[in-house]
């Protein structure tokens, strides 16, 4: 019997139900409940997350939820972001693309990270969605100009075209000029990431000027300071804008011109962009600086006194990026001027300026951070670059502030200890877990050892990202991760000396993760396979361009391993030098 | 544009192979220190009882970490096909080593002489040739050569050759090719400053020991196809280069 007197609402009033539960947890959990919730429930989903391309096929996707309007996908692991991972390894969209063209002709959003879009795909997608709205890449590659120009002239409803970060190949500037005329509808274009020639400047402005909605905004590199203004008079309801450079001779009408195109921006609450900014012409923000609650500075080379000066105007600040420069200013100073202003505070990045520089720069230090966590109640996310750190310090910065969601530290130097006292970092990341009991997200750095892993066994229990870098003594210290953390999601380890004992040992953890990335480490290659036998809803995938791993001995070391959770079985379009652990796939070389 | 640097090198000595006692933790080196070919790699052995997971004893404390992950609470996604199945055979125990729990190495010492040794290993360029460290985004790296201050020409000009903005170093990488070896490497050139520290992570790259090092010389091959010394040409200039030249590296 389908309904039982408690279910006995038609279809149609759980289905109505059913529409106002948007998170994707809920939505599980609601599918759980009963054979006919699940059906009705996946009948009416809209928006589908996939966290990792490869952990699911398209076919599967498409089987269970035939309605989808809005996927989101991501492909590579996090740290693709730092060349760990080689060009080639995968994340390519096109089967997905081609798949959903065919089964969701209404898919009106595609967002994905990290992943492989080809001109192709882009056509594709142009080719295939009529009511398609939103496409975000962020951080992707293998696509031009032309792919873009296929989207800018097809989709005729678009309002939202957002590239952050991506690497695009320059072919033609003039892509910008495909949106057709009667292309309303634009609510949000970032291409902040097109290098110098890619952008057809008066295409863009007739664009601006025919979108009346058009809420954010970021322009590139080579939109330059005196073309500002002109965009910002015709888009005054911009609530996001990043500029272009932000570099010219301090010309008094240009300056003034400026001063008023920014003054008459109402509703303009968020800056980026910066290139290359003359401090100069700072001051031409001033009048909105007092409504602004994000400010990305992190491409531009303020120096201290400058960023003081700017942030001393913004109040309202939540968010701030920026960049330390390396110079004799004292950076901490500038840190310490912003807890004093800016209350409400809830994230903040601070970008090294030469991170490379073999020497100390000692004018940014943990100080700088502690009078932030003092000044800064609400603070909750922190990205921080640093080449010196004190436990006195991390405990201070967890006590002043336990609501902490995300904490990142890189200190420059791997390896670096205490510099008070020479000791490892254990007890200050200790204390950073065990008072903030809602943090999600943890980066390592300097020296610890397998104590503060420990520590975060015993406390992180609401961690879901885990980064750590050169670090630990032994197994014992993946073990206590594995073993205590039972929110983890991600896990990502480099140069740590953990091999084989605590990864076998909690085997069943890893099917509980999305995914685990292990690089310069000590797992076997022997262990590698005895995973990918016994573990068959986990792909095991063993990273190496010199040479096959099984042409050493299978106590040898594997250089690379990606592990993650799959229902779709090893993947068909691995690289030679990703080698799969699966038993039913066969290692040819 | 992609170019190829070859290295030509005599064969490797045998360094003999030295197996890893768990209990002797200490003797643990990482891999930068080694070079890759790392033939000394410390050799880990498997603990008992490994393979036959009916054998082995649940440790683990945290009972939702056993779970399959289809509960849906933690996972957005990730869906299994049974779901009404009670019987569905979740993995509670499912350990291939069983957790000994006994310390097996001296990791009590924090001034353990383990650090001192890698750290200086691995760090003695300065984190220089240390692929993705710091971890900062590739387009981050060029917005940093940018400072007018800071920047050495060499920095500016390839900024120049690359385009200014956000197109990242992939162009900047270069392939290294070695006499003897099938697959080449890649190494990112926006990341060393000088001569000396491309020379110092490409052999450390392929092993060369330091004793070895100055058998090999980086050559480049110019338009006439003659092969010219790289280390002739200005730092600054060999960006400039590399972008348009093949280059190999010759004994």
């Amino acid at each position: 019997m389908q309904k039982e007197m408690a279910y006995s609402f038609p279809d149609e009033v759980l289905k109505h139900v059913f529409s106002f539960i948007q998170s994707d947890k809920d939505r599980n959990a609601v599918s759980l409940v009963c054979k006919s919730w699940y059906e009705i429930e996946r009948w009416c989903r809209r928006k589908v997350f996939i966290g990792n391309c490869y952990a699911v096929s398209p076919r599967m996707v498409i089987r269970r939820f035939p309605e989808v309007r809005s996927i989101e996908l991501k492909g590579k692991p996090h740290f693709a972001d730092f060349n760990l991972v080689p060009d080639g390894w995968g994340g390519y969209v096109l089967q997905w693309i081609a798949e959903m063209a065919g089964a969701y002709p209404w898919l009106g959003e595609i967002r994905l990270k990290r992943m492989v879009v080809t001109d192709e795909s882009l056509e594709l997608i142009a080719k295939s969605f009529k009511n398609f709205k939103v496409l975000v890449l962020f951080s992707c590659e293998g696509f031009s100009t032309d792919g873009l120009a296929a989207i800018a002239a097809s989709c005729k409803n678009l309002r939202e075209l957002d590239l952050r970060e991506s690497e695009v190949d320059d072919l033609s500037g003039h892509w910008l000029a495909q949106f057709p005329e009667t292309c309303t509808s634009l609510v949000s274009l970032n291409i902040s990431c097109l290098g110098s020639d890619e952008v057809s400047f008066s295409a863009l402005e007739r664009l601006v000027d025919r979108c009346p909605n058009l809420r954010s905004l970021q322009l590139n590199r080579a939109v330059t300071l005196d073309k500002i203004a002109n965009i910002l008079r015709r888009a005054p309801q911009l609530v996001d804008f990043g500029t272009g450079n932000y570099a010219a001779e301090l010309q008094p009408d240009v300056f003034s011109n400026l001063a008023g195109a920014f003054s008459s921006c109402k509703e303009l609450k968020s800056l980026s962009g910066f290139w290359d900014v003359v401090p100069a012409y700072l001051p031409a923000l001033y009048s909105i600086c007092p409504r602004l609650t994000s400010l990305n500075l992190s491409y531009a080379t303020i120096q201290s006194p400058d960023l003081i000066k700017l942030v001393s105007h913004c109040p309202r600040l939540q968010r701030l990026l920026f960049l330390i420069q390396v110079l004799d200013y004292v950076e901490d100073s500038g840190l310490e001027e912003l807890a004093s202003s800016c209350k409400d505070l809830q994230e903040l990045r601070v970008f090294p300026s030469d991170p490379f520089g073999v020497e100390p720069n000692v004018s940014l230090t943990e100080q700088g951070l502690v009078a932030v966590s003092l000044g800064c109640p609400k603070l909750q996310s922190v990205l921080y670059f640093c080449r010196r750190m004190s436990n006195a310090a991390l405990v201070t910065i967890a006590q002043n502030c336990p609501n902490l969601t995300r904490f990142r530290l890189c200190i420059i130097e791997p390896k670096t200890p205490d510099y008070l006292t020479l000791e490892p970092l254990d007890a200050g990341f200790g204390a950073i877990v065990e008072h903030c009991k809602d943090l999600r997200r943890l980066s390592l750095s300097g020296l610890l050892t397998d104590h503060v892993f420990e520590y975060i066994g015993t406390y992180g229990k609401k961690l879901e990202m885990l980064s750590v870098a050169f670090a630990g003594d032994s197994d014992l210290g993946l073990h206590h991760v594995l073993s205590g953390c039972e929110s983890l999601r991600k896990l990502e380890i480099r140069d740590c000396p953990f091999g084989d004992k605590a990864l076998l040992a909690n085997a069943a953890k890893l099917e509980t993760m999305r995914s685990l990335w292990m690089s310069s480490c000590a797992v076997s290659f022997g262990a590698c396979k005895l995973l990918g036998q016994k573990m068959p809803k986990l792909n095991v995938e063993v990273i190496d361009e010199t040479e096959p791993p099984d042409s050493r001995p299978e106590s040898y070391p594997v250089d690379k391993l990606y592990i993650y959770r799959s229902v779709a079985g090893p993947r068909f379009d691995m690289p030679p030098f990703v080698w799969s652990m699966d038993e039913a796939v066969k290692i040819l070389h | 544009m992609e170019l190829q640097l070859g290295l030509a090198l005599p064969p490797p000595p045998l360094i003999p192979i030295e197996t890893f006692d768990l209990n002797s933790y200490g003797n643990y080196e990482t891999r930068e220190a080694l070079g890759s070919n790392a033939l000394s790699w410390p050799l880990l052995k498997l603990g008992p009882a490994d393979n036959d997971i009916n054998n082995i004893h649940h440790h683990n404390s945290s009972s939702s970490s056993s779970r399959g992950g289809g509960a849906g609470c933690k996972n957005r996604s990730f869906d299994e096909a049974p779901f009404f199945d009670e019987k569905r055979n979740v993995p509670k125990t499912l350990h291939l080593l069983l957790w000994t729990n006994q310390p097996n190495d001296e990791d009590d010492d924090p001034s353990n002489v383990l650090h001192e040794n890698s750290s200086s290993a691995i760090f003695k360029n300065g984190g220089e040739g240390l692929v993705g460290w710091p971890p900062v985004k590739t387009w981050r790296k060029k917005v940093h050569h940018q400072i007018p201050n800071g920047g050495a020409e060499n920095n500016r000009l390839l900024a120049v050759e690359n385009g200014i903005g956000g197109r990242a170093s992939k162009s900047t990488y270069v392939k290294v090719k070695m006499e003897g070896v099938p697959i080449a490497r890649k190494i990112d050139l926006s990341v060393h400053h000088s001569f000396e520290g491309l020379t110092n992570t490409l052999m450390r790259m392929f092993g060369i020991s330091d004793g070895n090092r100055k058998i090999f010389k980086l050559t480049y091959q110019d338009r006439e196809g003659d092969w010219l010394l790289a280390e002739d040409v200005p730092w600054r200039y060999l960006f400039f280069f590399f972008l348009f030249l093949t280059l190999c590296l010759f004994r």
